[in-house]
């Protein structure tokens, strides 16, 4: 039952991520991304990784997708911005050529890869039991993996001030100026 | 689940080629971006597919699920810098096409 699952999922995940790449309406890929994340994250629960699971749906689908919709929402891409540009959604030319050999190097490399390498069967206990218990993860990660956590906090913060740089609106300097001046001024 | 490990790489190499094609062919900022996001997830599945390889019932290796949480930190950083160049392409020359950023082009 869990094995046809996996099958299920991996095929809905294959069908949404070619959903991603095809739909011409943002929107639309936005959704088929959600859907991807989503069957993803159970592939992840069937495999007995129940946290890594969570953290999926929470970030990815919670956070990231919202953030993406906002975007696509924001800057109204939907309506005038796609249809002006239907037949040239999908690139023409030699990125284009380059991209699908590109693409079709590493599905080759990629299947020639898994397929050839011998791997022992997993332990069938694992995914009753779980593969990730946050005990166990969390004693790694703030003693081993301390230095990359710490990294990672910092590159969120700088990540968080550097958004709000480049996503800032710039206005024009003469009344900043002037009021720099009365400032000083006073001082 | 007694899937292979084998299967669940060549999953991720399937949803690895996807995104590649995406990032070359789509002409869409956004879906560009949401390429990227397809291949992070496809590395973090065959993270996991190695982590579940090299454990057994008493000896769990957490080096593929911590290193999946990485990944998935490092895909909000990158989702969040890149959508904020996105607004601020999309201010200065209302679009989002890759097209329209050629300014260092030749």
């Amino acid at each position: 039952m869990a094995d046809f699952l996996f099958y299920v999922a991996a095929l809905v995940a294959v069908l949404t991520a070619l959903g991603v790449v095809a739909l011409k309406n943002p929107v639309m890929s936005v959704t088929s991304l959600l859907g991807c994340f989503f069957s993803v994250s159970m592939i992840y629960l069937l495999a007995g990784f129940q946290f890594i699971a969570a953290i999926q749906i929470m970030v990815y689908a919670g956070a990231i997708m919202v953030l993406f919709l906002f975007v696509v929402m924001l800057l109204n891409l939907g309506t005038d911005e796609m249809t002006d540009q239907v037949e040239q959604h999908i690139g023409k030319g030699a990125r284009a050529k380059a991209g699908i050999g590109v693409a079709l190097a590493m599905l080759v490399l990629s299947l020639v890869a898994a397929l050839s390498t011998r791997f022992d069967g997993v332990d069938p206990g694992l995914a009753e039991n779980g593969n990730d218990p946050v005990p166990a993860l969390a004693g790694e990660m703030f003693t081993r993996y301390s230095l990359p956590f710490e990294a990672a906090s910092v590159l969120l913060l700088a990540t968080a001030v550097g958004v709000m740089v480049l996503a800032k609106r710039h206005r024009s300097p003469r009344p900043a100026s002037g009021a720099n001046r009365e400032t000083g001024g006073a001082a | 689940m007694n899937v292979p490990t084998e299967h669940m790489l060549i999953l991720a190499g399937i949803l690895f080629s996807i995104g590649v094609a995406g990032f070359f062919l789509r002409r869409n900022l956004i879906v560009v971006l949401m390429s990227i996001e397809l291949m992070l997830n496809a590395a973090n599945i065959t993270f996991i597919a190695a982590a579940r390889q090299h454990s057994t019932v008493g000896d769990l290796s957490l080096e593929g699920p911590i290193f999946a949480i990485f990944v998935i930190a490092i895909a909000a950083v990158e989702a969040a810098v890149g959508l904020a160049l996105v607004i601020a392409l999309f201010r200065r020359k209302q679009t989002v096409s890759v097209d329209a950023v050629n300014l260092l082009r030749d």
